[in-house]
């Protein structure tokens, strides 16, 4: 709210620099965020949070100021004279949604152009000068904080000024701005015996607007429920200055006083000649009663603040304390309706008192400390490895674009295809919560290209959203997304060999790190990557991810044009969980020597290392303690459609040292087995 | 025994003048070999006379030693020598990088948010995990944000449906948490949160890190002395801190937390916005009301909570002047940290 310091005067003296007041404002709550220099006159910024709809008013500042400093605050005079017989009366229909209504007549008024010191303030708040009626209605409202409307009296059918809910009654109106409206049943509406003139506390109809060859108007102030009047507004996507202040709670106590002084002020800058006041006030405020204990205030505050201290504190905010035995009675005014219970007499006292008097005191140490948790202490460690793998950690929004799914060209009934769609997105491209990090990945890859950056590797770690049918919340799988690309690099120290296994490698790495013994990677299926060039991650025996090269068709459609792979990855993080080894048991360190053994077999290439190793795993034999695959070689005399693959056996017994012919004998029973199964021969 | 030194003489200077191990050996079998110089002494000795023949046996015997051990002196010399040659011409250009892989960068927001972590980790605090995707009941309703209330204006929400949200905060797991444990316990719940907002100071994506403490005397001194450690840490132990009053519907009393400007110390620029001041996180005692629709009462327990955006603290500590940096993953931006 904008409050211009010369206008704030007339509430209350002000005696110190705007820098002080803001401060002062700021320190009790009421954050000041600006001050601005506007011709000779100051304006306060100020930050009015939700629950102190009190405080949108220049009354309201000056409240504040007035228990803060101890300035006495200002009333305006304000006397209504020469009242006539309304000749409406005030029907009430839904006591809950208002509470009460009060209005008067004004006849023979004259519209026009309102002073120019009053355009002033107007404009100092923000507010455009429209004519004398109109602007005055809004002059009180920044004043005193209660919204008040003019009716053009002449259009106003019948005798009755009608408050009741839309239903089905009222279902249209044409509203100030020009466009008809359809108004939600359950909106509350002022009519009159022909149809609805205003949208109760919004805006006002069309057909009763004060215009200049308006002479007798209908003056309103009334208070209605904030839930309501919130609800009809955004039903309606109309927010007006009026219902704002409605939705934080108006006081229903000063409705005849905003009601006069804006007679008042009409009286002055318009003429006319109002009616007595009429006031149908069906449901009385109550002020609450609310007990609170010093001692409960202390112990929640951490302070020793003395009960005469506090009495005076509330004394000052015109809560009417009362003192008792041991607790403090309180009587909130009826302009604080966000004081409902002891906690917020423990604010206030603390507000008062100010923040900063509050002494710290470290709270006693908990024995129960877990730390991070293990999901935490997981998660580092796999950010940790792929870091140190090369790959920088990118961070995407969740988010996807519809087109997503079908450019990674995923099948119909892909889980993938289950997302999550938001009803509200700020973008197409942002309307779906993302399935797979992939995706995001691949842009993240489009954009540092575009940028010149040649060598790119790039990990995320994130929950993706996949939704089950049935279910209120989706599922959210962590997954670990990798991209890679090199382009030609000027690095001292070259790799050659194909960037698949690079990848794979970074895979694997994190796997052993974890010591997960139960993988394998099997062929994959994923549409958008190189069915020759990709792999499917199984971890006990269930499908976790993939790792492989992008589909060149792919490729194409991202508009890469640099020959090199982009490589892609992705992992379930909690299948790694779910996997992880029990905390091992030691076994015995051998004893004895162990005896290797290379040989290589020439076999048809499409034959894979991980099936000839298990032939060699699977030898009857105990003394084969592991073998792995060291060499692979297609071409030249090998012939087309043959590969040779070099392994090395280590050889062991646990209960002596093994002799050269005992090894050599099981040796030869090993190739020849291979040979056998594989139909492959020795490479010569 | 002139004859002798002479000998002596010659012997060494052949051998100073030798440059091979290959050379050593030919002097050996000069004056040591069967045919020697110096064996041809020791064989004339039988010829003298007994009482001569002692002295001069121990004298050639002395030479024969000197000539051994000048033999081995000089051998380890060259072979010293020659290995200084070997490993000279075996030296490597050390400027040359090492063959390494870079390793790769945390994310500045991930750096930021261990940091956090792990000061209130060692404050006694546990980390708590919540869904993203949110029922409107956890996200609002619990937090004493009903339906049809201002403060939900505080928040622009993506919606799923009428009931589901993206978590607008990280408070939800504030319920979360009172709902799985006993008191007294303090945790803190980091995480991506949502808001329908984008603009040059606000992404639809930020992450938040929310704190809950609570316990059966549980006071705003506790609030403010854990927040101000946490403060001091993380900024520095005399930057400093100010507590004023705020509002949130879920905290009573609430407050916004400012610490002096790390900047300009408090004299006003363009971060603080001239008031030398940087807001810095929302904190508050337990709403009573938040107690009682967790099941908690109030009047046997309290506790405070706070919150802080992860985005604006990395802000701060690494001098970034655009939100929108953390989520264009450029890599010369991510290697920087």
């Amino acid at each position: 709210m904008r409050v211009s310091l010369d206008w704030l005067s007339e509430f209350i003296t002000l005696d110190k620099p705007a820098e002080e007041i803001a401060d002062i404002l700021t320190m009790a709550g009421l954050e000041v965020e600006a001050i601005e220099l506007a011709d000779d006159d100051l304006i306060l910024e100020v930050n009015v949070t939700p629950n102190r709809g009190d405080c949108l008013s220049l009354l309201g500042i000056a409240r504040e100021l007035a228990v803060l400093t101890g300035k006495p605050l200002k009333m305006l005079p304000c006397e209504v004279k020469g009242e006539t017989e309304p000749g409406k009366k005030i029907e009430i229909r839904d006591e809950t949604l208002c509470r009460r209504y009060t209005g008067r007549i004004i006849k023979n008024i004259k519209p026009g152009p309102s002073p120019r010191w009053l355009q002033k303030r107007l404009e100092s708040y923000g507010m455009r000068p429209i004519n004398n009626i109109v602007d005055v209605t809004n002059y009180v409202l920044v004043e005193l904080g209660h919204p008040l409307h003019a009716f053009d009296l002449n259009t106003l059918k019948g005798d009755s000024i009608i408050i009741d809910t839309a239903d089905k009654i009222y279902q249209k109106i044409k509203t100030l701005d020009g466009i008809e409206r359809k108004l939600p049943e359950d909106a509350l509406v002022i009519a009159d015996t022909e149809g609805p003139v205003a949208v109760a506390g919004v805006m006002g109809g069309a057909l009763t607007e004060v215009e200049e060859s308006t002479t007798s108007i209908f003056l309103e102030s009334a208070w209605f429920k904030p839930q309501s009047i919130r609800k009809t507004s955004k039903a309606l996507g109309l927010g007006s200055e009026s219902s704002y202040r409605f939705e934080r709670g108006t006081d229903l106590e000063i409705l005849p006083v905003a009601l006069d002084r804006a007679t008042c002020l009409l009286q002055e800058l318009a003429g006319g000649v109002p009616s007595k006041k009429l006031d149908a006030y069906p449901v009385k405020f109550t002020p609450a009663r609310i007990e609170t204990s010093p001692g409960r205030v202390n112990r929640l505050l951490g302070t020793a603040i003395e009960k005469k201290n506090m009495i005076s504190i509330l004394d000052r905010l015109g809560f009417s304390p009362e003192e008792k035995a041991s607790s403090i009675m309180v009587t909130p005014p009826s302009y604080r309706n966000d004081i409902e219970r002891e906690a917020d007499i423990v604010e206030e006292i603390a507000r008062i008192y100010g923040y900063n008097g509050i002494p710290t005191a470290l709270p006693s140490s908990s024995l129960s400390a877990e730390g991070i948790g293990p999901m935490r202490k997981f998660m580092r460690q796999v950010k940790n490895v792929i870091r140190g793998a090369g790959f920088d950690e990118a961070i995407n929004f969740s988010f996807m674009s519809p087109d997503a799914l079908d450019f990674l060209e995923l099948a119909p009934g892909d889980i993938r295809r289950n997302a999550v769609r938001i009803l509200n997105p700020l973008r197409k491209e942002e309307s779906l919560l993302r399935t797979t990090i992939i995706m995001s990945l691949l842009e993240d890859l489009k954009y540092n290209l575009s940028r010149d950056i040649r060598s790119i590797r790039l990990f995320e770690v994130s929950k993706v959203f996949i939704r089950d049918e049935g279910e209120d919340l989706p599922r959210e799988p962590l997954k670990l997304g990798g991209i890679f690309m090199a382009q030609k690099t000027y690095r001292f120290w070259q790799k050659n060999g194909e960037d698949f296994y690079i990848v794979k490698g970074v895979v694997e790495a994190l796997l052993d790190e974890f010591r997960i013994t139960g993988r394998s990677f099997e062929k994959c299926q994923e549409p958008f990557l190189h069915p020759g060039k990709s792999a499917k991650i199984v971890i006990g025996g269930k499908d976790a991810g993939f790792v492989g090269v992008l589909s060149p068709v792919l490729k194409e459609k991202l508009d890469i044009k640099a020959r090199e792979d982009v490589l892609v990855f992705e992992l379930d993080l909690y299948m790694v969980i779910e996997n992880l080894p029990a905390v091992p048991v030691y076994g015995p360190i051998p004893k004895f020597p162990y005896m290797e053994r290379d040989v290589a077999i020439v076999v048809e290439e499409y034959l894979r290392a991980a099936d000839i190793l298990k032939l060699i795993r699977e030898y009857p034999s105990e003394y084969i303690e592991d073998a792995v695959v060291f060499d692979l070689y297609k071409g030249g005399k090998l012939g087309p459609g043959k590969k040779s693959l070099a392994f090395n056996i280590r050889y062991r017994s646990g209960g002596k040292t093994l002799t050269e012919e005992e090894i050599d004998s099981i040796h030869k029973g090993v190739i020849a087995s291979l040979l056998e199964k594989t139909g492959g021969s020795i490479r010569q | 025994m002139d004859d002798l030194s002479s000998i002596k003489q010659s012997f060494l200077h052949e051998l100073s003048l030798v440059q091979g191990i290959a050379g050593l050996d030919d002097i050996r079998v000069k004056y040591l070999g069967k045919k020697g110089v110096l064996t041809g002494k020791l064989k004339t000795l039988g010829a003298l006379p007994p009482d001569e023949r002692r002295s001069a046996g121990i004298v050639l015997n002395e030479m024969k030693v000197l000539m051994e051990n000048e033999l081995a002196l000089r051998k380890q010399a060259l072979k010293n020598r020659e290995l200084e040659k070997k490993l000279a011409s075996e030296a490597l250009d050390i400027t040359i990088p090492g063959n390494y892989t870079p390793p790769g960068r945390l994310h500045p927001l991930t750096q930021t948010m261990l940091d956090i972590i792990d000061i209130f980790s060692a404050m006694g605090f546990s980390v708590e995990e919540g869904p993203e995707v949110e029922t409107d009941y956890y996200n609002f309703e619990a937090l004493n944000i009903p339906r049809e209330h201002p403060a939900r204006d505080m928040q622009d929400t993506f919606y799923v449906s009428d009931d589901v949200v993206l978590r607008t905060h990280t408070s939800p797991v504030q319920i979360r948490a009172m709902q799985k444990r006993k008191p007294p316990f303090r945790i803190i719940a980091p995480g991506k949160v949502y808001r329908c907002d984008a603009d040059i100071s606000h992404t639809p994506m930020f992450h938040q890190i929310e704190g809950l403490m609570v316990g059966e005397d549980i006071s705003f001194s506790h609030l403010k002395a854990v927040l101000e450690a946490f403060l001091h840490r993380f900024f520095s132990p005399d930057v400093p801190v100010r507590f004023r009053p705020s509002y949130f519907p879920f905290t009573e009393p609430s407050a916004e937390v400012d610490i002096g400007c790390i900047f300009c110390k408090g004299a006003g620029c363009r971060t603080c916005k001239t008031s030398g001041w940087i807001e810095i996180l929302g904190a508050g005692m337990v709403n009573p009301r938040v107690f009682e629709m967790s099941g908690y009462d109030p009047q046997v327990y309290s506790g405070f909570a706070f919150g802080m955006g992860i985005e604006r603290i990395a802000m701060l500590k690494y001098s970034i002047d655009d939100i929108r940096l953390f989520y264009e993953n450029d890599i010369r931006f991510l290697r920087q940290f």
